[in-house]
């Protein structure tokens, strides 16, 4: 049972922190299918967040075809991502140390490249969203 | 309603609880030596109307022996006053004092049910402790009623109907002055004066007029007074009728004592008379009622008074 | 109850009506609603509307009228004009209602010589509806014989909110819950609120001058700043239409997409406007940013406001670079 938590200063909405933290744990293989989502009640009485958030939460998760509520059981995980994903990690991982021995040789200190990472990210983020 | 009423007044019932066992064990104590003495004296051959030579000193022997016993008994006057400074006042006064009315009275039950509820039950027990209180005076003074009557205010206010009467009335304006000052100390101070304020007026100006006073006239020589009536005047006046005043019953008193006659004698020949206006005795139980009466309307009075205000701004 | 999967602003299901309750009916709505004591006006031509489900933050600083606006609204107090209705109903002609409503007044008061056992009892007595369930999950903790007066803050916080959500209210009413408590016990405050509205489909109001208490858990937001009402709305609708633009400092004109300016603050050569937007701010000189809900909050809270800009007719766009 994977167990959320909130970051709220990060300014991500709290709905998307959670969704963002199921499908990490998808990739991550903490969750597998058929294993059963927190209920509302239970993430709430643990994070003291609004309700309708971690529902919102677990509608999206559910329209993107990654968990599927079954009416009085609880929500339930119904496809991991592609393990061609989790596949592709190392490769990426791989790019990523390139790509920030280059960024420090330009000159980019430790907070400069999170701040042009997060930024992007937010920007793709909100693209995608909107 | 019942369980919320016991629960926040449970300790004012049971310090009630133990007056009155307090009171009835001093009574049974105090009972033994006064029976005693009523037959030791064997006074039951005194009680009027026989006047048998002799009763008048052995009344007054049997009353001084016991007078201050009987005085204290008198205080109990100020016992119905206590509902209303103990159990009425700090009934809305202290939720308002406390800010607890914003949970009392946010609940299903509307608050002129919670009010109405808890005054009618702790009515109903300051009703019934009072009558019992009042049923043991009323036995305990039973030798001095039959001797000196209970129409007068030291037996009157402290038997019968009027005690439970009196304590509903105190409780209703305790409960009022509670509401409206919104302060225990206050409330209870208010709910004192205005009590005894109208105790005071109903004793001086309505228990008189009840019924119309009855009217004797005797000599101007003692006696005259029966006993267990209430005397409202005794006044001397003149053959004519007109009022004497106690300068001049003075002069003809000292003229007399000059003269060497016999005062009483004296005033006989003058042709003066004494008007006594009274109450029977008899009339005990008819006063009961309309005093008690009365009091119950005020207390009703008051309570619809207090449910209606309830319903405006508390906080 | 799956009434929370719908959750959120969009269509909800509508919850059951209680009994005597319109389904339907706003769960607290007011219309020029005022309260004057002696000379000053405690709330002030105070309109609104709370949507179904939702959970409220009612801010404001200390004297904004919040405490007042929550007993008018239990009939507490009498207005002094304007309309009140809680759930369709007048709490003061109708008091019958206050059986849905659960309220926990500042200071969660409770009688201090009960024990926990009797206040428990109390509710139970005084309420045609009580589910002690939820005040039951808190006596191992708290200890059924204890007298409320010996509970720390937080317990007795969490004992009136058990009380308040055992009659399963539609509306709920919270004045300033987080107040004297420190942030462990607000947390489980937090906890076993957000527990009992998953679990009641309640609304919820909470009356708090901190917003971080309330920010975490809102959906909605009701300002109060002199009595009356200076902003409400849902908040992520309020934090999508406005925005913090940064730039050199400037004489204004009109801006695309800003509807109107909220709040000018400038220090040196820079220029921060907090604006409503009706559309996408595009023009290259300014920085735009989201604002947080407790920026924004502030700035309406502040007294000078200022004036609209002039229409685009009017005042063309200048800037010295």
């Amino acid at each position: 049972m994977i167990e959320f938590h909130l970051d709220p200063r990060s300014g991500v909405a709290t709905y998307l922190q959670i969704v963002q933290q199921v499908k990490e744990a998808l990739r991550l293989g903490t969750l597998d299918v058929g294993d059963q989502l927190p209920t509302v009640r239970e993430a709430v009485a643990d994070l003291a967040i609004n309700p309708n958030t971690v529902a919102k939460a677990y509608r999206d998760l559910e329209r993107e075809g990654l968990v599927v509520a079954r009416q009085g059981r609880g929500t339930f995980v119904a496809s991991t991502l592609a393990p061609a994903s989790l596949r592709h990690h190392d490769e990426l991982r791989v790019q990523l140390e390139r790509w920030l021995a280059g960024a420090e040789a330009a000159g980019l200190d430790d907070e400069s490249i999170r701040a042009l990472i997060s930024t992007t990210l937010r920007k793709k983020l909100a693209r995608r969203v909107a | 309603m019942a369980w919320v009423t016991w629960r926040q007044h449970r300790s004012q019932l049971v310090a009630g609880l133990g007056l009155l066992v307090a009171l009835a064990a001093a009574a049974l104590g105090t009972d033994l030596p006064i029976r005693a003495a009523y037959h030791r004296d064997a006074l039951s051959g005194c009680l009027p109307p026989s006047a048998r030579s002799g009763c008048d000193i052995i009344v007054k022997h049997f009353q001084g022996e016991f007078a201050s016993w009987a005085a204290a008994v008198r205080g109990l006057a100020v016992l119905p006053a206590l509902a209303g400074l103990f159990v009425g006042a700090p009934l809305l006064a202290r939720e308002l004092e406390h800010g607890t009315h914003r949970f009392a009275w946010t609940q299903s039950v509307t608050r002129r049910r919670w009010l109405l509820s808890k005054t009618s039950l702790l009515a109903a027990a300051t009703v019934a402790a009072a009558s019992l209180a009042s049923a043991i005076v009323m036995w305990w003074r039973s030798p001095f009623d039959t001797l000196e009557g209970r129409m007068g205010p030291s037996g009157f206010d402290i038997e019968g109907l009027v005690v439970p009467a009196y304590a509903f009335y105190a409780l209703a304006l305790g409960v009022l002055a509670g509401l409206l000052l919104r302060r225990t100390v206050a409330a209870m101070t208010l709910t004192l004066v205005v009590f005894a304020a109208t105790r005071l007026v109903v004793l001086e100006f309505l228990r008189p007029r009840f019924l119309a006073p009855l009217h004797r006239t005797v000599l101007a020589s003692d006696g005259g007074r029966q006993a267990g009536d209430w005397v409202l005047s005794d006044t001397l006046v003149d053959a004519g009728g007109r009022r004497i005043t106690t300068g001049h019953e003075d002069l003809a008193v000292l003229h007399a004592q000059h003269a060497g006659i016999d005062p009483h004698t004296y005033l006989i020949t003058l042709g003066w008379k004494r008007v006594i206006s009274y109450q029977p005795g008899g009339r005990f139980w008819t006063f009961q009622l309309i005093e008690a009466g009365i009091f119950v309307t005020l207390a009703v009075a008051v309570i619809a008074v207090t449910l209606w205000c309830v319903r405006r701004n508390p906080t | 109850m799956s009434r929370r999967l719908d959750g959120g602003e969009e269509a909800q299901a509508p919850a059951s009506p209680g009994p005597g309750g319109k389904s339907g009916a706003s769960p607290l709505e007011a219309r020029g609603l005022g309260k004057r004591f002696r000379r000053e006006w405690g709330l002030r031509d105070c309109t609104l509307e709370l949507p179904r489900g939702a959970i409220v933050g009612l801010a404001g600083a200390n004297a904004a009228g919040k405490s007042t606006l929550l007993a008018l609204a239990t009939g507490l107090l009498t207005p002094t004009e304007g309309t009140i209705s809680v759930l369709g109903r007048d709490p003061l002609r109708d008091p019958a209602v206050l059986a849905e409503v659960g309220f926990v007044a500042q200071g969660a008061p409770l009688y201090r010589s009960f024990t926990v056992a009797d206040s428990i009892e109390f509710a139970r007595r005084t309420n045609t509806r009580s589910d002690s369930s939820i005040a039951a999950e808190l006596l191992p903790s708290l200890g059924s014989r204890t007298k409320v007066g010996d509970l720390s803050a937080g317990d007795r916080a969490r004992l009136a909110l058990a009380l308040a959500l055992g009659k399963r209210p539609q509306l709920l009413l919270l004045d300033e819950p987080f107040a004297g408590l420190d942030p462990l016990a607000g947390r489980e405050f937090l906890q076993l609120l957000m527990d009992g509205v998953a679990e009641t489909s309640a609304t919820v109001v909470i009356a708090s001058h901190v917003i971080a208490d309330i920010e975490r858990v809102c959906d909605h937001i009701v300002l109060l700043a002199g009595g009356g009402v200076r902003l409400q709305g849902n908040v992520e609708a309020l934090l999508d239409s406005h925005r913090l633009l940064m730039g050199p400092r400037r004489p204004l004109g009109s801006i695309r997409g800003v509807r109107e300016i909220v709040r000018e603050r400038h220090s040196g050569r820079q220029l921060t406007l907090l604006v409503t937007t009706d559309g996408p701010i595009v023009d290259p000189s300014w920085r735009v940013d989201h604002v947080a809900l407790e920026e924004l909050l502030l700035a309406y809270m502040a007294p000078e406001r200022l004036p609209t800009p002039q229409p685009p007719e009017r005042v063309p766009l200048r800037w010295h670079g």
